[in-house]
This record gives structure tokens, sequence and C-alpha cells, in this order.
């Protein structure tokens, strides 16, 4: 009756992540209807039904503690949605998600900041939002204002600040929850270079202490990099699943050979 | 987590060891424990969780309160002043217009001396109403940003919204205490402790405010048609509340219109909340000080006097009550019903 909440128990004990057979349904954008007045022409005429479209195809993979995971694949493959339906925002149509320990999404940085209040005020409200007691927050503020080099800043309205600085401030807040898996979208080259080597600094004494990531980039280095196994998504089915080195292989060659193709006509 | 599943294995391994001395009846007896042992602390785990997140949306809903008073007149001259102003100022249209223009129907000579009064009171419950609703009406839309990026409750933005209302109704009832003072030093008003009944109904007020916003941030998910329609209508709501005339002007009238205007008014929740409050903060008062001096005089007070020195009695109390709390349940099955397909539609 009350195990409504109770994501957490793990086939096996040593994972952190286990995703089995999830599959995703999207109603299609051009297909939206958000007026009354569409709503209901589209009542008279009949043409009410939905067209679904799959966005993701029976994905499976599991993580271990401290392992890593690169999903990679073309724009558009499904590898958002399936961080979201890991994060718990979007629920999978099939299939099962369970994890073990406190997940941080770093999806979008800046994302949920809004750009009338001041920085400060931002970070109370995302650490709020991130889970955090008040007597946390008020002691890692001054960690993430360190952090993110803004300290003189933190009175200013965010519409003020810049791109960079947005990002900066998204990145210190969200790398601060202490999680066990932190979901990573393309947000690892945010700032500039010192930034970039802060933030990288960072991300490893995380892996050190045994947390686990899950990654979604293009860039190929840092896959190999930071993760041991991949995820290779297109077109919502799943390419490959493996030893990184393999299916980054495969992956890069896949790449080349549409650029062939391309080229060929 | 972890500390549980351990006890879990610890108990199970106890009852192994007992079982082989057991008879079958013991052993069933011992399982029915083990279980209901087991759904205890399940049910402890699950408080324990549900506790952690009202703690969290408690924390987060704060936030969006300080938040959103504090940005509200961030770029304005004389800032928060603005609550207190806005009331007045609205009032101060209110009276001109109304007190020379029209004239006013029903309502006994002192609510014509008090009639700036009579004005913001309804004007302050009203305009907590419009603007609890107005805002939360597209918040999870406006804040699809957080809500696409993080796990959390939808219904905190409604709630925010309805709350920093709040915020804003306890900073206009300050504009009111003073133009109370102004009617008191004419010698209009009386101050007495039945002021602080409003406080009564706040939380019913607060509930009414609550569950509208949960039915209407729901529906302009997916009809963005509501905030152009609800904008009409509170228009249309605004002048079906008595906050510039009284109920009593169709009292005892003739004709179709003035029956069937006096039942819509009637029926009109709003009107209660606001009678009820212009009751609780002056004009029972003000009335019993009428009655006093008429008395004193050797006169005899007029029974429509003696109806409006009468305080609202717990059956009002009740019925405002009834209203908050059949709204909150009807916004929450609305919003318990639809919000699995927000996500896609914000």
């Amino acid at each position: 009756m009350f195990k409504s909440h109770k994501k957490h128990v793990m086939k096996n004990s040593e994972n952190v992540i286990e995703v089995e057979n999830v599959s995703m349904d999207f109603y299609r954008r051009d297909e939206k209807v958000d007026n009354l007045k569409e709503f209901f022409v589209r009542l008279i005429k009949g043409k009410l039904e939905k067209k679904k479209e799959r966005i993701l195809e029976n994905i499976s993979f599991e993580l271990k503690k401290g392992e890593s995971i690169g999903l990679i694949g073309h724009n558009g493959a499904g590898k958002s949605t399936l961080l979201k339906i890991i994060s718990d925002i979007l629920q999978p149509t099939e299939g099962s998600v369970r994890t073990h320990g406190v997940i941080a999404p770093l999806l979008n940085l800046g994302a949920g900041f809004d750009y009338e209040a001041s920085g400060k005020e931002n970070v109370y409200l995302n650490g709020a939002i991130l889970g955090y007691s008040k007597r946390e927050l008020e002691r890692k503020y001054q960690e993430i204002v360190e952090f993110s080099e803004l300290q003189d800043y933190m009175n200013v309205p965010l519409k003020n600040y810049s791109s960079g600085m947005v990002a900066r401030l998204g990145f210190a807040i969200a790398i601060d929850v202490e999680p066990q898996i932190l979901l990573v979208d393309e947000i690892l080259s945010v700032g500039d270079e010192n930034f970039r080597r802060k933030c990288a600094a960072k991300i490893d004494e995380l892996r050190k202490k045994g947390v686990s990531f899950v990654i979604v980039s293009h860039n190929m280095d840092q896959i190999r990099n930071l993760c041991q196994k991949a995820l290779w998504i297109e077109n919502s089915h799943v390419m490959g699943y493996g030893e990184v080195n393999d299916i980054c292989k495969q992956y890069e060659a896949y790449c080349a050979s549409i650029v062939d193709k391309d080229k060929n006509g | 987590m972890s500390d549980f599943e351990k006890n879990g294995q610890v108990t199970e391994g106890a009852t192994e060891l007992a079982s082989d001395e057991m008879t079958p009846k013991e052993k069933k007896e011992e399982k029915k424990a083990q279980e209901k042992r087991e759904s205890r602390e399940e049910f402890k785990e699950w408080l324990f969780f549900q506790k952690k997140e009202l703690v969290k949306n408690f924390n987060i809903v704060k936030q969006l309160v300080i938040k959103s008073v504090k940005v509200q007149y961030r770029n304005s001259v004389i800032g928060i002043f603005w609550t207190i102003l806005n009331p007045l100022l609205n009032m101060l249209v209110m009276y001109l217009v109304f007190s020379n223009m029209f004239g006013r129907g029903g309502g006994t000579w002192v609510d014509g001396n008090t009639y700036t009064l009579y004005l913001l009171c309804g004007n302050i419950v009203f305009g907590m109403m419009r603007t609890a609703t107005y805002q939360a009406l597209p918040s999870l839309v406006y804040n699809r940003g957080l809500l696409t990026k993080n796990k959390m409750s939808y219904n905190v933005f409604p709630l925010a919204n309805t709350l920093s209302a709040m915020v804003n109704f306890a900073f206009s009832f300050i504009a009111l205490l003073g133009v109370m003072l102004v009617v008191w030093i004419q010698g209009n008003a009386v101050f007495s402790w039945n002021i602080l009944l409003a406080l009564v109904v706040l939380p019913a007020l607060f509930l009414f405010c609550y569950g509208l916003s949960l039915v209407l941030s729901a529906l302009y998910t997916f009809f963005r048609d509501i905030m152009h329609f609800y904008n009409v209508f509170l228009t249309l709501w605004m002048y079906l509340t008595p906050i510039f005339y009284s109920v009593t002007m169709f009292e005892g009238k003739q004709g179709f219109l003035n029956k069937f205007m006096y039942i819509v008014v009637k029926c009109n929740p709003m009107t209660h909340f606001v009678d009820y409050f212009r009751n609780v903060v002056y004009r029972c008062s003000a009335h019993a000080g009428a009655i006093e001096n008429i008395v004193a005089q050797g006169g005899i007070a007029p029974p429509e006097f003696i109806e409006a020195a009468t305080l609202p009695g717990f059956g009002t109390v009740a019925m405002l009550y009834s209203i908050g709390i059949i709204s909150t349940l009807i916004g929450a099955i609305v919003f318990m019903c639809t919000k699995r397909k927000f996500i896609y539609n914000i």
C-alpha cells in the first residue's frame, strides 16, 4: 500500500541505476491542440485522435556504483528524454526504472532561473527545489558563491548577468548537491577556460568519491575519458551498448559513413 | 534505506531459526506477525518519505513567496508601498465615481458615512482573490523551466501564488487601518476587537482561492484561451460582488431582473466573504456605536440598525469554511486527474 515511493529496490544490490525495457511515447508537436477553438474544430471533424510517436524503444541498461555511462547518438535520438525518465521527471510508457540514491539532474543549466530575481534569491530557490533544508542552504550558500566566483553579483538581477555567468551559477548550485548519481546533459563546456578546468577538477573529485555519472555528450574524447560504458541510441533504438571504446568506435564509423553518403549524393 | 534493508534481513533470519521447533499454527501466527511488522516498517518509511517531501515543498513555497514579493516591486521607486497605495488609489477612484455619479443603493446612513471603508473592504478582499487566481493561472506554464528540469510537485506554484496574494492582502490591510483611522477621527467609525474576527475566515478565503488556482492553472496547461476568458469573467465577477453597492439594493424590489440579480449575487461566494469581512472589521461596531448614540438621545434604534450591528454567527463561518473546503477539494481532484499530462503541454 505504501510502496508507491519505493523505486529503490534493486535487482542487483551493486547497481545504482537499472533501466529495463523502457519505451516512451510522445504526441507529435504539430498535432498539439492548446486552444479551445482548435479543440472543438477537431472534435467536430472527428480528428482528435492523437498521433503517437515513439521516442524511445525498449531501452535497457544498468549502472554499478562508481561507474559512468555515456549516452551518444545524433540530435533528437532521445538521449535527453532518457535522462528525464531516469530522474523521474517523465514517466515511461512501458518498462521500469529503478534508482538508488540521490539523483542530481544537471539538465540545461539555468533553465529554472527567474531572470527578474537576484542571484541570491535564485540560489535559495534552486537549493530548495533540490531539497536542501534551510540550515544546509545557509551553509552551502557561501560554497556556491565561491565556486561560481560571482561574489560581487549576488544581489544583481539575473537578467543583467552574461550567459556565462548564469551557466556558472547553475553549475555551482547543481554540483553542490552531493549526489550518488549525476545526470549531465551537454553542459560540461560552460564558462571560460579557467572555469572549465575547475569543473573538470570537481567532477574528478566526485568520481573519486564514487558518484556515478550518466553523461550526454557529442564529444567522444570526453565520453572516453569519463565513462566505462556507453549506450548508443539512434532513431529511438539502441544501436550499441557496452564497453566505451568499442561503442565510440562504432559510432564514429557510423557518422563517417553518413558523411560519405552525403558527399556521394 | 540501507538500515531498513538490513533490519529486514535480520528479522527474516530470526524467523527461519525459530521455525524449526514450531507447530504449523505457530508458524502461521509468526508469519502474520512478520507481515504486520513489515507493513509497519513500510508505513514508517512511507511516513518519513512524506514528511521529507512536505518539508521540501514547504521550503520551495517559502522561497517562491519571498521571491515573488521581492520581485514584484523591485524596479519601482516606492517599492513595497505600492501594495498599500494600490488599494487606496482604487478606493479613491471608486469613491469619486460611485458616491457622486450613481448614488448608492441600500444601506443605512451609517453606511453612507463610512462609504470609503465599505469600498475598501470589498476591494481588498476581492482583490486578494483576483491577484491569487490571476497570477496562479499561468504559473505552471511560466515555470516550465523548473518543472521540466527538476523532479518537483506541481502544486507548489498555485500554492505560492495564493500565499503571496495573502501577503499583499496583509499590506493592504494596513491601508484599510489608515483609512479607518481617518473615518474614526471624523467620528463615524469605532475601533473594536471584532476586527480580529477577520482572521478567523482568512484560512477559508485562502482555501477558496487555492482551489480555484489549482483548477485554473491545470486548465491553462491544456487551453491557453482560459486566460482571456478568465480576464473577462473576473470583470463580470467583480460587478456581481457587492463591492460598491449593497445586496439590500435588490431586496423587496419588484421585477424579474431585480430578483434574478439578487439570486445571482447571493449565490456568489465572494459576496459572503466580502460581507463577513466588512461586518467584523467596521460595520457592526459602527452600527452598535450609532445605536448607543440614538438610545442615549432617548430615541429607538431602527431594526435595520440592530440587524447590521449583529456580528456574523457560527453559521456564517461554517458556510465560508465549507465553500473553501469544497473549492479546494474540487481543485485537488481536477489537479490530480490531469497532472500526469502537464509535462507534455507546458
